[in-house]
Formats: C-alpha cells, structure tokens, sequence
C-alpha cells in the first residue's frame, strides 16, 4: 500500500473563509480534505469547494503543456523552450518599437499567494508596463470604512456567537461564508435575532427574523432613515459620540432630510419596516452588522457605504464583542515583498481603473497597448462590457495567459502557460475575514509540463538577460523574509497553525484609538471630499442607471449577478463534483415581471440592454423582489450565462471599484 | 439504531456532504450514496423552504435487504445495513424494494453499492466522512438515535417520514424551530415593543 502523507495547507481562493486545510495525499492522489481544527474561525471544515480540490488536483482538461495558436485558429503544444524564446522576442520587439508600457500585466484574484509579487523581479528591470489598479469587487466599501475608521479590521469571527442581533446588509453568508454562518447560527440558537437587508431570497433570508427587500442601490437612503429613527427616538449612545464621534453635528442635520416616509419612497420598503428595523438593531445589543460586497457596487457605493458603516458607531456597538461593524478584516495583511527584488523602474508608469479594461485595451494612446499578459485572471468571463474585452484583446498582437484550464479568456491568447495548482509550490496566504496568515505547504511537485509562475518569470529574467537574484534565494528564506519583520522564525510556527500577527487583540477598536485624521469616527469626513470630491457628510442620490435613471423607461429590470456556494467566479464550475450539487445557471424573475412579458418557466430569457444581449432559461421566482432579475455571475464552461455582456464598466465614487449591480435591463423571449 | 441526525435549521444544502462522500469511498460519476433534495428553492410565499441530506437510513428491518435474492445485503448487529459486493448479482431488486432511493448501482462493477455508514473509518475510531465534513454541523453521526445528543434541539422523528411500512428508518431530524424559515415581521415588533428595548441613549 502506498504510503499516506498528510499536509497542513491552505485554499488560496477569493473567499472569505480562507480555510485550512489538511490534505491527505496516497501516492498522486488526494484520498481526503479536511478542515484544520487550528484554524480558528474555520475551525475543522472546508466548504464543497475545498473538497472538490480532490477531482480538481488532476482534472483531465488541465493544461499540462504550454500552447501556442496556430494558423488554423487553434492551439498547439510546444515546448517551454519554445514558447518562452517566442513570447521573449515578441516582448523585446514591443519595448524596442513602443516602450515598456505597450505591454500590460493584469493579475487577477484567481490564486492568492505572496509570491504574486515576484512578477516585478521581471517588470522592474523590463522598465515598468501598464497595469490596472483599483478592483473588481471590493474597494468602494474598503475606502469607506478606512475614511470612517481609519482601517478595515473587525472582532474576530468567533465572537460571533456572543451577539444578540446580526444585521447582513447585502450579505449571504450561508452561501458564501459558510463558516461565518455556522457562527451566526449558534448566535440565534442562543437567542440572537437576525435581519437581512437583500433584494433577493436567499439560503441566508430562509432563517431570518426580518427580512426587508429595498430597491438595488438605495442602502445608503436606508441606513440615513435608520439613522433618523435612531436618533429620533434617542436610541443612539450618546456617550460614544460624545468620546469618539467626529462631524456627528453635520450628520445629524443631513439624516433630518430622511424620515422613514422619505426613506421607503426611495427603498421600495414602507415606513413600518425602516422603523423596525432601526429599532430592533438600535435596542437589542451587542449588535453586529455585517455587509457584504454587492451593495457597494454602483457609482454612489463610497457614499452609500459610509452612510452604512456608521450605524454601529451610532449605537455604541464599536469596540465591543459581539457588536461592531463587519467588511472585510485585513489584520492578516502584514506581509512583506519578497526579498532581492530589483529597484522599480525611473520611466513614467501608467494605469487605469479595472473595470475600464475593455475600453482600455483598445484606446490607450501614446503609446497603444500592444501586448498583455493574463495570470490568475479571466477578464472575458469577469471584467463588465465583456465584448469590449475580447475586441480589445482580439486587436492585441501578443495575448499570454497563465492559467490551469482553457478559459474563456486563454481561448483567445496566443501563448497559454499552464499553471501551477495550489499544491504545488510553498506560500503565504493573508485573508480577509479572519486574521491569519497561513502556509500554504507544498503537497507535491508539479506535474511534468507544469512550471510554478515563478518559474516562469526566472526563465523570462535570463532570457532578458537580467539579474535573478530574486528567484535564487532559498524558498524558506524567502518566506521568512515575506513575514512581518522581527517575526521571520515564525514560518516554523506557521507549519503547525496559522498565525494571527496584528496587533490589536479580537475586539477590534476596543482601545478607542481611531486611525483617522481626527482620531475620531468621521461622521463627516474631509479626506472623503479632498480624496474622492464627495460630500464631507454621507448622502444618497439616485443612481444614473438606477430605477429612475433615464435608461428606466426602456430598461426597467435592475440585474443583479451574485455569487453562490458553489463556485468562485468562473472557477469550479467545470468540476463533475460540483456540478452534482450546483445551482441552476438560471434568470431568477418575479411572477408579475415574467407574466408582463409572457415568460414561462424554463423559457430560454434574452436580457438585453443597449451594451449586450445575454441568454439564461428562466426561472419563476416568488422570492425576488418585483422589478429586479438575478443570474449567478461566473462563466465555469461554455453554456453558462454570459451576464457580463450586458454589464456597465463604471467606476465607483472611491476606490476604483466596479458598477456591476448598477445595471438596466429588459428581459423577453428568446 | 445507530444512523444519521439532520437538522433542518443548520442545513444549507450546500453538498460538502456529498463531497466527502464521494471522496472517501472513491465512487464513480454514476454512483451516489448521499443526495441533497431541496423543497420550494424558489421561496414560494407562505411555504418554508428545506433542504435534506439524504443517504441510506439503515433501517431497523431493512426492506431491501428483504427484497435480495443472493443475500448480499446484511443487517449487522452494530445496524449498519452492509452490501456484500462480492455477493451482489446485479439485479437491483434491492433499489426497487429501498422507498428512499439509497442502493446506487455501478455500472462498471455491475453491483449495487450503498452507503455503510463508513464502516471502515468507524472501525479506526473516525465519523463518517459526510458527518466530518459538514460545515455548519447539520449533519451528525448517531451511535444511537434514541439517545438525542446534547446540543441536538428538539429532535424527533418526522411524522409520517418516521416509519413507512414499518421499516424503521434511522433518520433524526430537527425540525425548524417555532416558524422560522419563514421570515418573522412579528417577531421583531415584539422585540421592540415600547419597553421592551431602549438600552442606549
């Protein structure tokens, strides 16, 4: 019998559990996955993605040899050798003629790991190139809560269970923390009351107390009408303002503008339901409340999110377990750049807000892009105005793509790499919920034909001719020098558990000791309105492609595309394992909306606007808000919806996000 | 009887149970021994909606057992209902006679499989690997159903799912607690009835 081996290791994926694992490896096969017990928050269970790492590990549609697009429009296998020497001459050309910048590096949050950053080791001596910056999925609603906080950190996830109302803003644990959810339903067995705030139903809203369904993008009205309610019926901490508040007297004359008639005029919701709400958070701590990403996706999501973020402050829930103000935890984002790396180009550097990718790629002047590079990313399923990506990548005479499977987007490379897997190399792996640092331990070599993006990179610096110091370095040391400084002898540790190594103990702000400007919760905030040229105080406007945009008279559907369980974003979806248990790539409609437009059940729906047209069989959806559409977002094989068709590349009013909940459509027959 | 508890509370649907299933007794595409059933996916109003983990109940007089002409399938003592492969003449009489659908045949092997309750993992002290993985705790392994195991809210055999023809199926399950899986507005306006809230201000 072969031997067993078992390996502490970590899912590298764009989640919020980041759950260790322990991988049981017999020969070349993965015979189990379990959750590491160390992991405290994640605490011995992985979700079905995690397990399906076993079919996954040695899938047979993984590219195990780089490819090269032939004359005939197809791919052939070539060797390393090959495939390097060509993109390396093609590169060189497009500096030569055009300059380090005609090329771009886009990365993607398909693989975290910190050995990310090795990629300038050969773009700093390359003399720079375009990049992207901001982000997909999460940046209006970090940069709100840094401008309110001073930083994104929460409680530790466990403290969870000692909260008595759980408020979820746009959030669906039970599909997409699952381990936070196993947290919230221990709070409730204890007595806590949950309310959801989400225009859908969810496995999440199954099980909540109250469940309020406002119109897409009106949260920011919402949470200012709660505010009204709070401080009408002096059910806000007094105390806590007076200690820690900053601008409140400026905010509390703009929530004046929003009693809860106002407010459900704006939402959809009625008067009753905002002033419920208020209250049962207001009166019942600890309160904790948790938002998720999707409300803070359209062009007032920096503003909206603020006006959100405050309500815990309002109410004294700040610095206290079991209450507190949950998005995202970076307490795990304490590593450094790896060692030995070259110094960054002098040139002039240049980039663009991601969600322009498609525009990007085919304007930017002086000088055009010619060439990109694509790892851990695949834009033509993910980026908004997804036609506009593939035109743009179609007009590139130099397309590269790393990846494990054939993409939508490495169908239209011309060299694709084949990745490595998680198993395969050794990294650190932050998160963004919990507060570790974990090992991401190697569980075997790569398969023949496989090189680690490291390696990649390595080969690419000798056939330039640069230095490779920064690959040379032993991988042990290396990771030791990632870590945070003075702490380099704890990757021993880090073998045995994962590591929280902030500072600032499991109740996050319990020491009242703000990083804002004013030291102080910014209630109203002048880093908000010199950054970003947005009112000091949070307010709310209507959105342009919202449900009294100009486009709503011809587009009357707001579409929203959410994540689900069973994938992440375009990955896994291609497993046997998954698709047993996954969720139907369906149109989610309210019966009014589908009898107007005379759809039935299981008709194939055309959803259109005037960026695209998309197609999804149609599902009747009691559970939805009339007048909003759902489809899981993600292009895993072909068939899936392809809902980015029809998307808008907006960018959000801080952080360079993206607006792909701000979007009209209509809906009919196919 | 030892057999499985599910409670209705906790249990996403999610399918990490079906996973591990799959993962630990190496089964074929075609083969499964745990399946989830989801009742009113689309939230019809007025109607909760549930999902099940469901796999062999291990039944107290096993019906497919009954149902066996080679006598591959074996009521242990300890009351796992175990599948002799070796015994086994491919006749799928036992998924004909199983009311719950658990015998999945092989078609390469040209024998029904069925869930052992993962007697070899029991045997080295481990769960059942569906159980090990459940991340919510919805799923549990019971040495014995009739002792509720601490923590195990209100479990009872379902009315009607109890014990049809007398089989005696191992299956606990925890109801939904008074109404929830309907979303409550009652509830909450009993929270904050005037008196009954106001802790800050």
């Amino acid at each position: 019998m072969t031997r067993r081996r078992t390996i502490r290791t970590v899912c590298p994926r764009n989640c919020y559990c980041t759950c260790g694992m322990l991988v049981t490896v017999e020969g070349d096969r993965i015979v189990e996955i379990l959750g590491d017990p160390e992991n405290r928050a994640t605490e011995g269970t992985v979700c079905l993605k995690g397990l399906s790492y076993a079919e996954r590990a040695r899938h047979e549609d993984r590219l195990t040899s780089p490819l090269k697009r032939n004359s005939a429009g197809g791919f052939a296998p070539v060797s390393w050798g090959e495939a390097l020497d060509e993109i390396a001459f093609r590169m060189k050309a497009i500096r030569e003629e055009t300059g380090p910048l005609g090329l771009l590096h886009y990365e993607g949050s398909g693989n975290h790991g910190a050995l990310s950053g090795l990629a300038d080791a050969f773009w700093h001596p390359f003399g720079g190139c375009t990049r992207a910056h901001g982000d997909l999925c999460w940046p209006a609603g970090l940069e709100a809560t840094r401008l309110t906080y001073g930083d994104n950190r929460h409680n530790h996830p466990h403290l969870t269970r000692q909260s008595r109302f759980i408020l979820l803003w746009g959030h669906n644990p039970a599909e997409t923390n699952i381990h936070q959810w196993r947290l919230i339903l221990e709070a409730q067995e204890k007595g806590a009351r949950i309310a959801v705030v989400d225009p859908r139903s969810t496995d999440t809203t199954d099980l909540a107390d109250l469940h309020l369904k406002p119109r897409p993008g009106t949260d920011g009205a919402l949470a200012l009408g709660m505010a009204h309610v709070i401080l009408s019926e002096g059910l806000y901490d007094e105390e806590f303002l007076d200690r820690y508040a900053h601008g409140s007297d400026a905010y509390r004359e703009r929530v004046t503008e929003f009693p809860p008639d106002r407010v459900a005029e704006i939402t959809g919701l009625t008067g009753e339901e905002v002033r419920i709400l208020a209250k049962a958070y207001a009166s019942t701590p600890p309160a904790l409340l948790i938002a998720g990403f999707g409300l803070q996706r359209h062009r007032h999501a920096g503003q909206a999110m603020r006006a959100v973020c405050l309500l815990p402050a309002l109410t004294g829930n700040i610095g206290k377990p079991g209450g507190g103000w949950q998005y995202a935890n970076l307490a795990s984002h304490v590593l450094r750049p790896p060692p030995g790396m070259p110094p960054a180009p002098q040139g002039p550097a240049r980039s663009f807000p991601t969600s322009r990718l498609g525009w990007n790629l085919q304007n930017l002047s002086d000088p055009p892009l010619r060439g990109a590079w694509f790892e851990k990313a695949n834009p033509v399923s993910q980026h908004p105005r997804a036609a506009e990506v593939r035109k743009g990548l179609a007009g590139l005479e130099l397309v590269v793509v790393v990846d494990q499977f054939l993409t939508d987007t490495a169908r239209m490379a011309d060299f694709v790499l084949p990745a490595k897997t998680l198993f395969e190399e050794e990294d650190l792996v932050t998160a963004y919920w919990h507060p570790y640092v974990q090992l991401r331990q190697r569980v075997w070599e790569p398969p023949p034909g496989v090189l680690t993006e490291t390696e990649i990179w390595r080969r690419l610096c000798v056939r330039f001719g640069f230095g490779t110091g920064a690959f040379d370095t032993d991988p042990d040391e290396r990771l030791r020098a990632i870590l945070p400084q003075g702490r380099e002898e704890a990757l021993e540790e880090l073998r045995e558990r994962p590591i929280d190594f902030s500072d600032f103990g499991e109740v996050a702000w319990s020491d009242g000791r703000f990083l804002t400007q004013s030291g102080k919760v910014e209630f109203s905030c002048q880093e908000a309105a010199d950054l970003w040229e947005v009112d000091p105080v949070p307010d709310y406007a209507s959105l342009p492609e919202g449900h009294e945009g100009p486009g709503a008279a011809e587009y009357p559907l707001q579409l929203l595309t959410c994540k689900t369980r069973d994938r992440i974003h375009s990955q896994f979806g291609n497993l046997a394992m998954i698709q047993e248990v996954d969720r139907p790539r369906v149109l989610d409609i309210h019966p009014e909306d589908a009898r107007a437009r005379g759809l039935e059940e299981g008709d194939l729906a055309r959803i259109w606007n005037a960026r695209g047209v998309a197609k999804a069989p149609v599902r009747i959806h009691p559970g939805i808000r009339p007048g909003v559409v759902h489809v899981i977002e993600g292009r895993c094989v072909e068939g899936d919806p392809w809902m980015n068709l029809v998307t808008d590349d907006g960018i959000t009013d801080m952080g360079y996000g993206a607006t792909f909940y701000e979007c009209l459509v209509e809906v009919g027959r196919a | 009887m030892t057999g499985f508890l599910l409670d209705l509370n906790r249990c996403v649907g999610c399918g990490a149970c079906v996973l591990a299933c799959r993962i630990e007794n190496r089964l074929p595409a075609d083969v499964s021994w745990r399946r989830i059933l989801t009742l009113n996916a689309r939230r019809t109003a007025g109607g909760p909606t549930y999902h099940f983990s469901l796999a062999c109940h291990h039944c107290d007089d096993p019906p497919c057992a009954k149902g066996c002409p080679s006598g591959a399938l074996e009521k242990r003592p300890d009351g796992i209902v175990f599948l002799h492969e070796d015994r086994c003449l491919g006749c799928r009489y036992c998924e004909m006679a199983c009311p719950f659908g658990a015998p999945s045949y092989d078609s390469q092997k040209q024998v029904m499989t069925k869930c052992h309750l993962c007697a070899p993992r029991q045997d080295e002290g481990l769960l059942p690997a569906c159980t090990q993985a459940c991340p919510t705790g919805a799923l549990r392994f019971a040495p014995d159903v009739s002792q509720v195991p601490d923590g195990f809210r209100e479990a009872e055999r379902v009315p009607g799912f109890s014990s049809p023809g007398g089989f005696g199926p191992n299956l606990l399950i925890s109801p939904p607690r008074g109404g929830l899986r309907t979303p409550r507005f009652e509830t909450l306006v009993a929270l904050v009835l005037p008196g009954e809230g106001g802790a800050h201000g």
